[in-house]
Formats: C-alpha cells, sequence, structure tokens
C-alpha cells in the first residue's frame, strides 16, 4: 500500500474521530450511537498503521489492490450503519405513531 | 335475555367531505328505524378538507388525528377508543359510503352467537360476479394474497382486503396494542388466524364509491403485493420464533 494511501487514511480516521468526539461533546450524540462511528475510524486507522495485516486478507479473499479491500470494507461499514440506522427510525416511527394517537384521543376529549 | 352487547362502529376518515355525513347520517337513521344502538366514532386522519368541520357542525363524535397516520393508525385509534370504553364489538366501517349499514348485524351476529371472534364481511365468498365491481387485476392480487394467507395459516379467505369487518372484545384488546401500520387488513387477518382466532367470512353487497378516490391506485398495486407478501411471510416466521 502506498505511503500517500496510508496518510490519506490516519487524516481521515482522525477527522472522523475528531468529529464524532466534538459532536459527544456537544452532547448532539449519546455515546450509544457514536461508537459506530468510533469503530470505523479505529478500523481505518488500523488498515494504515498494520497494512501487512490487510494485504494477506486481500490476497486471500482475492482483492487484486490493497485499495479495493480498503473500499469494500468502507461499503460495508456504510451498510452497517444505514442498517443500524433504518432500525432506530422504525423504532422511533412505532413511537411517534403511539404518541400521536394519545395526544390526538386527549385533545379530541375521548380520554 | 341475551346480554346486551355493546357496539361500535369505527370510521377511518381521510379527505371525506364528501361522503361523510352522509355515512354516519345513513348509521343514524337505521338506529332509529331498527331500535339498534351502534355507537359510532370517527377517526379523522389529518384531513386536510372540510371533513373537520362537518364532523364538528354535526357534533359527530370523533377523534382527530393531530398528523396524517394513514389507514393503520386510524383505525388502531378507533380500536383504542373502542378498548378503554369497554365496547364488546368493533365493526370497522369505510367513510366513503362503500359499506352498508344493513350488513353490520350480519357481521356482527357470528360474534354475539359466539360462532366466530372476528367476521369480514366479504365481497367474493359467492359466486356473484355482479355484486362489486371490481377490476380484474385487483381481483387477481387479492387471490394471490388469499393463497399465501392459506400458506401460512391453512385457512382460506376470500376477500383478504375488505376492510368491512367487525371483532370481539379480546380482538379490539390486542388490535389496541398491535395493529399493523401498512397494509393493515391482510396483515392483521393473518395474525389472528395465526393466534387462532375463529374466522368468518359473510357475504355482503357493497356499493361503489360515491365520492372521493380509493387509496390504492393501480401503479402501486406491485409494490403493495410484494409488501403484503413478505409480511404474511414475517408474520408466519415471527410466530414459529
Amino acid at each position: 500500500m502506498s505511503i500517500s494511501l496510508r496518510l490519506g487514511l490516519v487524516i481521515v480516521s482522525l477527522v472522523l474521530l475528531i468529529v464524532v468526539l466534538m459532536q459527544l461533546r456537544k452532547r448532539r450524540i449519546p455515546v450509544k450511537y457514536s461508537l459506530v462511528w468510533m469503530l470505523s475510524s479505529l478500523i481505518i486507522l488500523l488498515i494504515a498503521i498494520v497494512p501487512g495485516l490487510f494485504v494477506t486478507i486481500a490476497n486471500y479473499l482475492g482483492f487484486v489492490t490493497m485499495s479495493n479491500l480498503v473500499i469494500a470494507m468502507f461499503i460495508f461499514i456504510l451498510l452497517m450503519i444505514s442498517l443500524t440506522l433504518t432500525v432506530i427510525v422504525s423504532s422511533q416511527r412505532k413511537k411517534i405513531t403511539l404518541l400521536m394517537q394519545e395526544v390526538s384521543m386527549i385533545k379530541s376529549g375521548e380520554k | 335475555m341475551q346480554k346486551k352487547n355493546k357496539i361500535i362502529i369505527v370510521i377511518p376518515a381521510y379527505n371525506e367531505e364528501d361522503n361523510i355525513l352522509n355515512t354516519y347520517n345513513t348509521i343514524v337513521e337505521y338506529n332509529k328505524k331498527n331500535k339498534t344502538n351502534y355507537d359510532v366514532i370517527v377517526v379523522n386522519d389529518g384531513s386536510k378538507d372540510r371533513t373537520e368541520e362537518i364532523l364538528i357542525e354535526n357534533k359527530i363524535n370523533h377523534i382527530k388525528l393531530i398528523q396524517n397516520l394513514g389507514i393503520g393508525g386510524a383505525v388502531q385509534t378507533g380500536y383504542k377508543y373502542a378498548y378503554e370504553n369497554g365496547y364488546d364489538i368493533a365493526v370497522q366501517y369505510d367513510g366513503d359510503g362503500q359499506h352498508d349499514v344493513d350488513y353490520v348485524k350480519t357481521i356482527t351476529d357470528p360474534i354475539i352467537n359466539d360462532e366466530a371472534d372476528f367476521v369480514i364481511g366479504s365481497r367474493f365468498i359467492k359466486k356473484d360476479k355482479d355484486n362489486f365491481n371490481t377490476t380484474f387485476s385487483r381481483r387477481m392480487g387479492i387471490n394471490l394474497i388469499s393463497f399465501f394467507i392459506k400458506l401460512v395459516t391453512k385457512k382460506k379467505v376470500y376477500d383478504t382486503t375488505s376492510g368491512f369487518r367487525a371483532v370481539n372484545k379480546d380482538i379490539i384488546e390486542f388490535f389496541a396494542h398491535d395493529y399493523p401500520t401498512e397494509y393493515p387488513e391482510p396483515i392483521s387477518t393473518t395474525q389472528l388466524l395465526q393466534k387462532k382466532y375463529r374466522l368468518k367470512e359473510v357475504p355482503v353487497k357493497m356499493k361503489a364509491r360515491i365520492g372521493g378516490k380509493s387509496s390504492i391506485g393501480s401503479w402501486k398495486n406491485v409494490y403493495y403485493m410484494i409488501n403484503v407478501i413478505i409480511s404474511i411471510i414475517t408474520v408466519d416466521a415471527r410466530g414459529r420464533k
């Protein structure tokens, strides 16, 4: 893996980590939801620091270049994050429905 | 003497300014004529037209949802109302004048006589083709849903999308807590059958819509079918775990 790609990955990882920590500090996101992002940042950093490990994995999985594995991993991480978000949105939708029903019943004086 | 059952007619209404008063009045007249005591609760699902004004002007018992919830959320609100006010039977009834109040007795009698826990007013149970002008594709869709419900529950349901149905007290409580938001009719039917509630389908006549537009658009049919079929299979998988 080229030194510039490794450097790029370190920067991406650090920027991601700093942004997440800033959001945490301002209490814009709960720790629970920040974990998946910090984990992503850690994985990116790991790729940059110990590329040897990932080269082995890349070869084993049949990736022609290391950068392809990096991209594939990003896509996988993003997929997992969007799936998690879908789950969160769905559960919130359920709660909002319940809330609207109860508020509407109270406002209509039927309760 | 049989104990008197408290019956409520739940009418979800979304932009039904053309029909809602007429629908309500036919029920009131029916009550007077037949000495029945059907209560009515209209759930105004965040209508953007004059539905709310009409409901208030005519002092019609109703709940106004503060936001549009869609048919499932609106109907469930009606079941919650029925549950909290101790009704024995809830009848689901369209606000658009499709359903005929004369048949409310037909679909509630099997519950009163303890022959069934829930009753579907069915358009197709008799081979009465001119009964209701439904399109070929819609009927195909209904048959396909019927096939999947049979696959999952081993029970034949003819009119899987009928919105004209009556449920007993147990099911009112069940629905008050758990009612599918989307595509509620076939999904809730599957859920009930899986929970071993007794279903009876009785033939009813339905009128063509007087005004307004049906909520099921033809271009959405394929999307609708895929959703419903996956939902039915999901209900099955959930029940088996």
